[in-house]
C-alpha cells in the first residue's frame, strides 16, 4: 500500500489537463464502485435462481418505463438534493454536519408551527413563511454546534450526533405537546400527528402538467430544489464564501495565514448547511402529507450523507445521485413485484454501493495525491516556477 | 412506595446500563486502537437481528448430557449476536485501516448499511422484514444475594436481574486488566496515541487496530443480542433507539476509561429509566418526558464544549496511519 513512495516520474508519461485528471479519476471511480455493486448484487439474485438481468431491468424499466414512475422517482430524490447539499457545503470547509438529521426535524418542527399558528397569513405567502420558519428553525439548532466549534472547540462531529439526539425527542414532544392534533372527532382520540395545515400552506403539485397523478407528490419543491443547487454551486464556484470554504477545507493554517477569519468560515457555513437542511422535511410536510406525523419518515439527513458522498459534494453530480438514489428507493417495489428477490434487497445494492464508492474513491484520491507528488518531486527537480504554481493549483483543487 | 419505585427504575436502570455499558466498552476497544466508532449504533443493529435468531433456531437443547441445564437458545443468541456483530465491523476495519477511509466517514456508511441489512437477514431468517415472533427463549432472572433484601423497596432493584447484567458489572476487571496490566492493552493504547512510536518499538499497528474493531463490533453486537434476546425477547426494528448514541456520549464523557465507562453508562441508564417509572414522581411531572430523554446528550454537549470538566480523546484517534501495515 506504500503508493505515496512512488518512483520518478518516466519520460513518456503524458500530461494532462489537471480538471481531466480530476474528473477523470472520479468517474472511474464512481463506475468502478457501481460495477462492483451490481456484480456483488448479481450474486446475491442469483443466490434467488433470478436472471441480474431481469431484476435490473425492472427496477429500470418501473423508473424510467413511464411517466408516473419517473414522477414518484424525483419526488424521493427532492428531499434528498436538500440534504446532501447540506452535507456538502459543510463538508467544503473541512467539517462534517451529521446533524442534518436533527436539523430538519427541527426545521420540521418549526414550519409545522408557523403553518398551523401563523394560519391568517393570506394565500401563497403562508406557504412562504413555513417555509421560511422551516429553515431558520434548522440554522437555530445548527448553529449551536457552529459556535461551539468556533468558540469552545468541541468537534462538530461529536455535538452533532448529540444533537440528533436532542431533535428526536424535540420533535416527540412537539407533536405531543404545544402542536398537538386538536381536530379530533368526539370519542376519537388520535393524538399521531399535527393538526392539517391549511390548503394554501402546502406546495403545489406540479406533477400533474406532466401527466403524473398527484399520489406521487411531485411539487414545486424539485424545481426548487434544482436552483438550490445551482445557488450553491455559485456561492462554492463563483463566490468569496465558497473560496474561503475551499481554502480552509484545503488547510487551516494557511487559509489562517492568508487572512481568512475561519471561525467566521465556519459559522457561514454551517449557517447555510443548515438551512438547506431545513428545506429536507418540506417534500413530506408540505408537498406529501399536509401534518407533521408522528412516523414521520426519518434518516432523510443520513441519507444525504451517502448521496452526497455519491455525488462527490458537486451539486451536480448530487442531483444526480439523488435520482440515482430514487431509482433504486423506487426499485424495491419492481423487485417485490416482478421477482422472487426480497424487496430488502435493494437497501443491500445501496449499501454495497456506498461501501464501494467510499472505498474506491479514497483509492483515486491517494492515487491523484500520488501523481501530485511525483509531479511536485520533477518540479524541485528542474526549479520550475511555472510548474510549481500548477502543483499548488492542483493541491487545492484536490479538496 | 417512592422508595419501591426508585428500586424498580434503578432495576431498569440495570438494563440500560447493561446495553450502554457493553457498547461503549466496544467504542473503548475501537478508539483506544485509535480507529473512532461511530458504526456502534449500526453494530448493535446487527447483533439485535441475528441474536434474536440465534435464539429461536437453538430453542431446542443440545443431545442429552451435553446441556449441562444450560439455557443453550440466549446463550447461542447472544454469542451469534457477538459474532454478527465483530463480523460487520470488518467493514469498519476494511474501510478505515487497509483502505484508509475517514473513520466518520464510514462510520455513517457502517449506521446506514446496518438499517438495510437488519431488515435483509430479517426476511431470511423471520421471513418478515421488520420483526421477529414473540415468544422467544429467555434465560432465567436471578436475583443478587444479599442485596435483593435491601428493605424499603429498594432491594427491587437487585431482583429478577438478567445474567447478563451481572456478567457486565463483572467484565470491568478483565477489562481493566487486559488494558492496563497486558503487554497487548499497552501495545494497543500507543496505537491509539502514537502509532509512529508504537510502530518504532516494533508494535504492528494495523493487527492491533483490527482488534480493536472487531472487538468492538463483537461487543456492540453482545450488546444488541441482549437487548434483542434478553430485554425485549423478540426482535423489532428501531429496536435501539439510539442507545449506541448514548454509548457513544457516555464513552466521551468516561474519558475512555472503563472504570468511568461504568458510572456514566449507569447515569444515563438510569435517564433513560425516569421516563418509565419515576415519571410520575412530582419533580418529573413538571418535566416532560422527551427533556429527560435529552440528558445524556445535553449533559455530553456541556463537557465537550468544556464548561464542565475537561475530556481528552487517544491523540492518534481519527487519524489515518501512513505506515506501511505490516
Amino acid at each position: 500500500m506504500a503508493t505515496i513512495d512512488a518512483p520518478a516520474p518516466t519520460a513518456h508519461e503524458r500530461v494532462r489537463p489537471e480538471w481531466l485528471e480530476n474528473i477523470g479519476g472520479q468517474l472511474l471511480a464512481l463506475v468502478a464502485a457501481l460495477v462492483i455493486a451490481l456484480l456483488l448484487g448479481s450474486v446475491i439474485i442469483l443466490a434467488y435462481g433470478e436472471s441480474p438481468v431481469a431484476v435490473y431491468g425492472a427496477i429500470l424499466t418501473f423508473s424510467f418505463g413511464s411517466r408516473d414512475g419517473f414522477g414518484y422517482v424525483i419526488s424521493i430524490a427532492t428531499p434528498l438534493i436538500f440534504s446532501a447539499l447540506a452535507v456538502a457545503v459543510c463538508f467544503k470547509g473541512g467539517m462534517f454536519n451529521i446533524g442534518v438529521e436533527g436539523q430538519y426535524l427541527v426545521g420540521m418542527v418549526a414550519a409545522a408551527w408557523a403553518a398551523l399558528k401563523l394560519d391568517f397569513l393570506p394565500g401563497p405567502l403562508l406557504m412562504w413563511v413555513t417555509i421560511a420558519f422551516g429553515m431558520l428553525g434548522a440554522v437555530a439548532f445548527a448553529s449551536v454546534p457552529a459556535v461551539l466549534k468556533v468558540k469552545t472547540g468541541a468537534h462538530e462531529v461529536v455535538t452533532t450526533i448529540m444533537m440528533n439526539g436532542i431533535a428526536i425527542s424535540f420533535v416527540a414532544w412537539a407533536i405531543n405537546g404545544p402542536l398537538h392534533f386538536t381536530q379530533q372527532l368526539a370519542g376519537f382520540n388520535i393524538n399521531l400527528r399535527t393538526d392539517l395545515f391549511k390548503a394554501n400552506a402546502r406546495i403545489p403539485d406540479l406533477g400533474h402538467r406532466f401527466g403524473v397523478p398527484e399520489s406521487a407528490h411531485l411539487s414545486w419543491l424539485f424545481p426548487m430544489a434544482l436552483v438550490t443547487a445551482a445557488i450553491v454551486w455559485f456561492v462554492l464556484k463563483r463566490m468569496r464564501l465558497g473560496y474561503e470554504a475551499r481554502a480552509v477545507g484545503a488547510s487551516v493554517g494557511s487559509a489562517q495565514a492568508g487572512g481568512i477569519s475561519i471561525g467566521s468560515v465556519q459559522i457561514k457555513l454551517f449557517v447555510l448547511s443548515g438551512a438547506l437542511a431545513g428545506l429536507v422535511g418540506m417534500q413530506q410536510l408540505l408537498a406529501d402529507k399536509g401534518y407533521l406525523p408522528v412516523q414521520y419518515e426519518a434518516a432523510l439527513g443520513f441519507t444525504g450523507i451517502a448521496v452526497a458522498f455519491l455525488g462527490q459534494n458537486s451539486p451536480l453530480g448530487i442531483v444526480l445521485a439523488a435520482v440515482l438514489w430514487g431509482v433504486l428507493a423506487r426499485g424495491e417495489t419492481a423487485v417485490q413485484i416482478d421477482t422472487d428477490v426480497p424487496r430488502e434487497f435493494v437497501i443491500i445494492l445501496q449499501g454495497i454501493l456506498i461501501i464501494s464508492v467510499v472505498v474506491t474513491y479514497q483509492l483515486a484520491q491517494r492515487r491523484l495525491l500520488a501523481r501530485q507528488l511525483r509531479k511536485a518531486a520533477a518540479v524541485e527537480e528542474i526549479g520550475d516556477p511555472a510548474a510549481a504554481a500548477d502543483v499548488e493549483g492542483l493541491a487545492k483543487e484536490d479538496r | 412506595m417512592v422508595a419501591g419505585d426508585i428500586g424498580a427504575a434503578i432495576g431498569i436502570a440495570f438494563t440500560y446500563f447493561t446495553i450502554i455499558y457493553l457498547t461503549g466498552l466496544g467504542g473503548l476497544f475501537s478508539e483506544r486502537s485509535g480507529i473512532v466508532n461511530i458504526g456502534l449504533e449500526g453494530m448493535m443493529i446487527i447483533g439485535t437481528v441475528t441474536g434474536s435468531w440465534g435464539a429461536h433456531h437453538f430453542t431446542l437443547p443440545p443431545p442429552d448430557g451435553l446441556g449441562w441445564g444450560l439455557p443453550w437458545g440466549p446463550i447461542m443468541g447472544l454469542l451469534i449476536g457477538m459474532l454478527a456483530g465483530a463480523t460487520f465491523a470488518t467493514i469498519h476495519a476494511l474501510a478505515t485501516v487497509t483502505f484508509r477511509v475517514d473513520h466518520i466517514v464510514s462510520g455513517v456508511v457502517i449506521n446506514l448499511v446496518a438499517v438495510g441489512l437488519a431488515r435483509f437477514l430479517s426476511t431470511i431468517f423471520f421471513g418478515q422484514a421488520t420483526q421477529s415472533d414473540p415468544g422467544q427463549p429467555h434465560m432465567n432472572p436471578v436475583n443478587i444475594p444479599l442485596l435483593s433484601s435491601i428493605p424499603w423497596g429498594l432491594g427491587r432493584a437487585f431482583q429478577q436481574l438478567s445474567p447478563m447484567v451481572v456478567v457486565a458489572v463483572l467484565l470491568v476487571f478483565p477489562v481493566s486488566f487486559a488494558l492496563y496490566r497486558t503487554r497487548w492493552g499497552l501495545r494497543l493504547r500507543s496505537c491509539g496515541e502514537n502509532p509512529e512510536a508504537a510502530r518504532s518499538l516494533g508494535v504492528r499497528v494495523a493487527p492491533l487496530r483490527y482488534e480493536g474493531v472487531l472487538l468492538s463490533g463483537a461487543l456492540a453486537g453482545l450488546a444488541g443480542a441482549y437487548l434483542a434476546v434478553e430485554v425485549a425477547y423478540s426482535w423489532g426494528e428501531g429496536q435501539t433507539q439510539g442507545l449506541g448514541f448514548i454509548a457513544l456520549a457516555a464513552l466521551i464523557l468516561s474519558n475512555w476509561n472503563p472504570v468511568r465507562l461504568m458510572v456514566a453508562s449507569f447515569v444515563f441508564g438510569f435517564a433513560q429509566a425516569i421516563p418509565l417509572r419515576l415519571g410520575d414522581a412530582p419533580i418529573f411531572r413538571l418535566i416532560p418526558d422527551q427533556f429527560v430523554r435529552m440528558t445524556p446528550y445535553v449533559v455530553t454537549i456541556v463537557v465537550l464544549a468544556g464548561f464542565v470538566g475537561k475530556v481528552r480523546p487517544p491523540a492518534a484517534a481519527g487519524k489515518a496511519y501512513e505506515g506501511t501495515t505490516t
